[in-house]
């Protein structure tokens, strides 16, 4: 596989640090998971290839007991604020010179630095605080947090294991390893940077939950079925949209129809101005 | 950077493949774009760091100008649905059979085999076919796609880029390349692990839209302020749930249980109610600060402004004065460094590519004028 040979220390915590140390289990590393006295299990349920090692790090010689596990570990993963490892006596300055080899993964919500490094939060709150958030969320509602995805895995535990394989790559032509500060906040933004690149387009131009890839077109959404289930349509391209127009029926070309001449059917229904009346309430009824 | 001196031929494609694309450029690959003739710009516009190259990859003597570039390079990266390199005799069969070291990288909607393999697809279509969508939206609306960041960018874009990497290292030790199927349904799945996980548990035991996670609870969600801008409470702790009360002014042995999911909707407009009395200012004088887990909404503007945006330099301006994230994460010894120039024109950087890769001058006009490749070099310089 391909981090045969590579072992991690893992440090307790929710989601995200558990979510990249499984998939760096997952693709070969040997993870060992240090977890605080009393805790009884795994919350986030991703200890997938891990082996648990119960240690109390705020005792002096628990420090000293994960001092020696990194010592002879590619990778230490903490998911801690900014602070609390250099107050265990544990920060990178002390592992590293024990340990120059050491990669020493830092996955926290808002980063090592900045006003904000000392707060708690969670995936919202850092979806927030990078602005993507804002450009999430139906058209009269308030913007809306896909679950714990976009923060905590897309932008928290995935980006931190890009991050540790590019160290572990760099390793092999340097030998050192380095101190990798993976935010939540910052790799939401990184990971959603198309939304900054596009923001002058005519992508975004139309408010939140009107525009053709956050709800407002009706070949780019969700439908309901008769039996309440769900369909999800993206026929963008018009030789896709001529097909969803064909597999949505006659009762749908009848209506276009009564609308419009049908050859200037496609240029009006891809104007977003017809958005609105072409909409679940007129189509919903007609799935096959 | 750590990715110094790897060459990245990627072919031009929408959104998942440029992105990936980008990463690697912006941790320092040097990477060509290959883009059709005729096509006028890059629609994704996510060409930061990269060279343009117009090839017909459909006219043999095209072909065999991408083989070459691939005999010297170290990533190709196709984003085609099943079957279409093969079509072009680019499979990876080839290709490796002239450069064993090449890391072949297919980034599709459903992968290299399987019933949809050869369909079209979007974003929204891989995440409905990955069982994800299906957790996501709001109590009694229908399923909602957060854009297309979902699997068009971290289960695609960002998990095809973990994998060249891996692939990257490991050829450290092996001395050979290899084809990765990275498809945007079982990056969006794989992404999402924790929702099978903890399926069991009581974090999914209400209707989609009614959970903690999902938008149900009233201490997990957004809400409106005075001025029309929205807060964000993600305060699921006791502690930090305590310090909300308290700075929404209200007393907790008024309130029924924080857990009482029975009265998460009440608790909703109640705190809707008292959100909307003051402005987003207003409300980050309160929280900021607190460990209440409150934080604005930003919108993509307002970030830059952001004190701690600024302190730590979350954002790059270009030459070009855009606004974008700076890559993460930050390796503190290889930082990324991300170009500030603008994004190369379609196939600016044509001959100028071909020269690098060994062709001679004669070779160049001769694929230029039988419209093998085009050059734009005229318009760049206007």
């Amino acid at each position: 596989m391909a981090l045969q040979g590579i072992s991690v220390v893992e440090l307790s915590g929710l989601a995200p640090g558990p979510f990249c140390a499984m998939v760096l289990a997952d693709f070969g590393a040997r993870v060992v998971r240090v977890d605080r006295p009393g805790s009884r299990y795994d919350v986030s349920r991703l200890g997938r290839g891990k082996r648990s090692l119960v240690l109390d790090l705020k005792q002096p010689r628990g420090a000293a007991v994960l001092r020696r596990l990194c010592e002879r570990s590619d990778v230490l993963l903490e998911p801690f604020r900014r602070g609390v490892m250099e107050k265990l006596q544990l920060g990178p300055e002390i592992l590293q010179r024990e340990n120059p080899r050491l990669i020493y993964a830092r996955l926290s919500g808002f980063g090592q630095s900045g006003s904000f490094s000392r707060l708690a939060g969670h995936d919202i709150n850092y979806l927030a605080l990078s602005g993507v958030l804002s450009k999430i969320g139906r058209s009269g509602e308030n913007p809306y947090a896909p679950l714990n995805l976009l923060a905590d895995f897309a932008g928290g535990g995935l980006m931190c294991a890009l991050g540790i394989i590019m160290a572990l790559f760099d390793r092999t032509r340097t030998g050192k390893g380095q101190v990798i500060d993976a935010n939540m906040v910052e790799g939401a933004a990184y990971l959603s940077s198309f939304l900054w690149k596009t923001q002058k387009s005519s992508l975004w131009e139309a408010p939140r939950g009107q525009n053709m890839l956050d709800g407002g077109a009706p070949f780019y959404t969700t439908y309901r079925t008769a039996d309440g289930e769900f369909m999800a349509v993206g026929a963008i391209e018009p030789q896709f949209y001529e097909l969803l127009i064909k597999g949505l029926g006659e009762l749908i070309l009848l209506k276009i129809q009564q609308e419009t001449v049908s050859c200037q059917a496609r240029q009006t229904l891809l104007s977003v101005k017809q958005w609105p009346s072409l909409q679940p309430k007129s189509w919903g009824f007609v799935w096959l | 950077m750590a990715l110094q001196g790897i060459s990245v031929v990627e072919l031009s494609g929408l959104a998942p493949g440029p992105f990936c694309a980008m990463v690697l450029a912006d941790f320092g690959a040097r990477v060509v774009r290959v883009d059709r003739p005729g096509s006028r710009y890059d629609v994704s516009r996510l060409g930061r760091g990269k060279r343009s190259l117009v090839l017909d990859l459909k006219q043999p003597r095209g072909a065999a100008v991408l083989r070459r570039l691939c005999e010297r390079s170290d990533v190709l990266l196709e984003p085609f649905r099943r079957g279409v390199m093969e079509k072009l005799q680019l499979g990876p069969e080839i290709l490796q059979r002239e450069n064993p070291r090449l890391i072949y990288a297919r980034l599709s909607g459903f992968g290299q085999s399987g019933s949809f393999s050869r369909l079209a697809g979007h974003d929204i279509n891989y995440l409905a076919l990955s069982g994800v969508l299906s957790k996501i939206g709001r109590s009694g609306e229908n399923p909602y796609a957060p854009l297309n960041l979902l699997a068009d960018f971290a289960g695609g874009g960002l998990m095809c880029a973990l994998g060249i990497i891996m692939a990257l290292f490991d050829r450290t030790r092996t001395g050979k390349g290899q084809v990765i199927d990275a498809n945007m349904v079982e990056g969006a799945a794989y992404l999402s692990s924790f929702l099978w996980k903890t399926q069991k548990s009581s974090l999914w035991e209400a209707p989609r839209g009614q959970n903690m996670l999902d938008g149900g609870a009233p201490f997990y969600t957004t809400y409106r302020t005075a001025d029309g801008e929205f807060m964000a409470v993600g305060a699921i702790e006791p502690q930090f749930y305590e310090l909300l009360i308290k700075g929404l002014g209200l007393k907790s042995d008024e309130l029924p249980n924080q857990m009482s999911m029975d009265d998460w909707p009440e608790m909703k407009k109640k705190f809707a109610d008292v959100f909307a009395k003051k402005t987003k200012a207003e409300w980050c004088q309160i929280f900021d600060g607190a460990d209440a887990c409150v934080t604005p909404v930003l919108t993509l503007e307002e970030v830059v402004h952001h004190d701690h945006h600024k302190e730590r330099g979350s954002f790059i301006t270009s030459e070009e004065q855009d606004v974008s994230p700076r890559p993460a994460p930050l390796l503190l010894n290889t930082p990324a460094i991300p170009s500030f120039k603008r994004d190369p024109f379609v196939g600016e950087h044509t001959e100028e590519i071909l020269e690098e890769f060994g062709f001679s001058r004669e070779e160049i006009y001769q694929l230029n004028s039988d419209k093998i490749i085009e050059s734009n070099k005229v318009k760049a310089s206007l």
